[in-house]
């Protein structure tokens, strides 16, 4: 009988980027499933167990019934249930839904059978309760692996506290807002070895909006650079669009203050 | 009697689907491939973002073929704005794709494939035993990654191609180390398509047109012509030949607009593409169950392991000449337009198109993904296939059928049309 942590990879709807994420790990994913007993990973594996897990890492978001079933599922079977990567933890861009006219995507609507028909698309905590979630899309493969070490060492995971900003000046890097460049560095979780900046990206916000953000004071910075109230609000919800304050309150709040145009 | 069978949702492909077929008398009376995705609605999502926000969002279509989306995405733009891009932004485009190619060739064949010929579950459950292979898989995948790393800025969903450039040329140095390490990685390539050309593949015929992009100078994977044994055409006129249908079951099928089912992807590719191989690919190629058998799609899976060869070849020639020179993304003249481009994802041609009002936003987008053109060509093989393995038991068919699926190397997230697919 093993006593290894019993730990499986699950995905709902999503790109599998996250999963991916985890195998691109190369060399250590051998010593992954020394470390742990990776029960499940259907991606990579036949003969998968999904019962009696220790831990269970859940990727993409629900975006349709079978999608919750599967969750709840997963949820019911597993001791800790960690969401892997931004559609697991925030929605991420196919959440973008709720904030597009249907008229944009009406013409794709097709019909379906009952159990892939379309559901509002959530992060799986709009569903379930979620133990940890590992923010970007995708986290960063070391990442996970540091969660899956820390569980197996008994402790608790914790997130990076810090905005992008810091390993960006850290990375040595000119700012892109400096630049005219609409980056979201300064309002998002890093932990990402602000890897988009470094190669002259902006951040998009993929890792989530920092707790404290002064959305008001940055919505104004952005205007102030040119930008356009519809590109704004689309870029700050392009990744995290459900997990942010409404952002039609600020805007009239600043306009009122004569703080934009 | 009558019996209907739901087998299991399929392990080793990317994205989740499963198997529906109906037995009757030991004839398969009805057969179905369901993805089991629900629907992102991708191309509504584009609409009213910035020409520039493309490819970042399109990219999330697809973690495996996100080098692919995302080129792809930049190349239509391009294309609607009338933009064209340097020699080194199409070199370094070009070491990126194949970065990619290699990752998920490796990826595919190693970790789906290869446990279907071994008989195990999985092939890190054969770690022990076979030390050798995992390591050789590792690596391979592990460079693929890393180029992906450099001349991308990021593994997966990369950012550092731009409209109309390249935003961070990589050193001298990262060349340098991408070079030998691709000197040091190529006997590993050799040796995949050696053990690839040795596995024994069920026999099998059919009878889909082999469709891929084609260019006289080069192993065609990121611009040239549309070329089958029967059709030819410029990327821009797709819509003229080629053809998307709704049956009554919603699926989304594709075919040439005389009818003709067509196949995409690495058997394709080494179907039109031949003469442009290099002479050890060509050499590996003839020493393969791939020559004169073009017609079974069970060799898509040697092919994809002559195509590593050549990935390493293609790479080894182009880093030869490239000498990075520091080079500003230019700022593209904003206008209406309308753009089409056509890139070989690893499974196949990806479509994307994109029509510009004149503030640069986007209008309207349809992106057609490979495995959503191969649904039906993977219906008439499973069809031809079946009547032969029905007898042997669930087990058996079900191993078969999702051997066969797999070796056409679908990635289901890409799918975005791919929703119900019925036979018979």
């Amino acid at each position: 009988m093993s006593n290894k942590l019993k730990v499986g990879f699950f995905g709902i709807t999503g790109c599998a980027g996250c999963l991916e994420s985890v195998i691109f790990n190369e060399n250590e994913i051998v010593g992954l499933f020394n470390l742990v007993d990776v029960q499940a990973f259907p991606f990579i594996k036949g003969a998968n167990n999904d019962q009696a897990l220790d831990v269970a890492f859940m990727e993409g978001l629900v975006a349709s019934p079978r999608d919750l079933e599967t969750l709840k599922h997963v949820r019911e079977n597993a001791a800790v249930l960690v969401a892997l990567g931004a559609c697991a933890g925030t929605g991420c861009i196919p959440a973008m839904r709720h904030f597009t006219p249907i008229e944009n995507y009406q013409h794709l609507l097709r019909e379906k059978e009952d159990d892939i028909k379309d559901v509002e698309p959530t992060p799986i905590d709009a569903h379930v309760k979620v133990d940890f979630s590992i923010p970007g899309c995708p986290p960063n493969g070391k990442e996970i692996l540091e969660v899956v070490k820390t569980v197996v060492a008994g402790k608790t995971p914790r997130n990076y506290p810090s905005p992008v900003c810091i390993e960006c000046r850290r990375n040595g890097k000119f700012c892109l807002l400096e630049y005219g460049k609409p980056c979201l560095g300064p309002i998002t979780y890093g932990g990402c070895g602000a890897i988009c900046p470094a190669s002259n990206f902006e951040c998009w916000g993929c890792r989530g909006q920092m707790d404290d953000a002064n959305l008001p004071a940055f919505i104004e910075l952005l205007e102030s650079k040119g930008f356009d109230w519809d590109f704004i609000q689309k870029r700050l919800r392009t990744f995290v669009g459900l997990k942010i304050p409404a952002l039609e309150p600020i805007r009239e709040e600043l306009l009122k203050a004569e703080k934009v145009k | 009697m009558s019996n209907t069978i739901d087998l299991e949702e399929m392990t080793k492909i990317e994205g989740h689907a499963t198997l529906r077929m109906r037995v009757s008398d030991g004839t398969v009376e009805h057969l179905e491939i369901r993805a089991l995705e629900g629907s992102r609605y991708f191309e509504g999502l584009l609409r009213g973002r910035l020409y520039s926000e493309a490819a970042e969002i399109a990219s999330r279509i697809c973690g495996i073929c996100s080098v692919t989306h995302t080129l792809c995405a930049y190349q239509a733009i391009e294309n609607a704005l009338g933009v064209s891009v340097s020699a080194q932004t199409r070199s370094l485009r070009r070491l990126l794709h194949f970065g990619e190619f290699i990752r998920s060739h490796a990826a595919h064949l190693y970790f789906l494939a290869l446990p279907d010929y071994l008989g195990v579950p999985s092939t890190l459950s054969i770690a022990l035993e076979q030390r050798g292979v995992v390591e050789k898989a590792i690596q391979l995948m592990k460079l693929g990654n890393d180029m992906v790393r450099v001349l991308g800025g990021r593994d997966i969903h990369p950012v550092a191609m731009a409209v109309g450039g390249h935003r961070r040329i990589p050193t001298q140095t990262e060349l340098d180390d991408i070079r030998s390490r691709l000197e040091v990685l190529r006997p590993a390539a050799v040796a995949t398509a050696e053990l690839f050309n040795s596995l024994p593949y069920p026999e099998l015929k059919d009878a889909a047109e082999r469709f891929s992009l084609y260019d006289e100078t080069e192993y065609a994977l990121i611009s040239g012509s549309t070329r089958s044994s029967g059709h030819e055409f410029e990327q821009k006129d797709y819509a003229q030949f080629v053809s998307e249908y709704h049956t009554p079951e919603n699926t989304a099928n594709f075919v040439v607009r005389e009818g003709h089912t067509y196949m995409v992807g690495a058997l394709a590719r080494i179907a039109n593409s031949r003469k442009q191989l290099s002479s050890e690919a060509l050499a590996l190629l003839k020493a393969s169950p791939v020559e004169g058998r073009l017609d079974n799609p069970f060799l898509n899976n040697p092919a994809q392991a002559v195509e590593l060869v050549q990935s390493f070849d293609d790479c080894l020639a182009i880093l030869e000449k490239l000498r990075p020179e520091p080079e500003p993304v230019p700022q593209p003249r904003v206008q209406a337009g309308h753009g089409i481009a056509a890139v070989e994802a690893p499974r196949g041609i990806l479509w994307h198109e994109y029509e510009l009002d004149d503030e640069g936003k986007i209008t309207h987008a349809n992106i057609i993904t490979p495995t959503a053109q191969n649904l039906r060509s993977m219906e008439e093989s499973l069809q031809a296939l079946l009547p032969h393995i029905v007898a042997l038991g669930r087990e058996k068919v079900a191993a078969e059928a999702e051997k066969l699926i797999r070796a056409y190397d679908p990635c289901l997230s890409c799918a975005v049309h791919f929703l119900n697919v019925e036979w018979l």
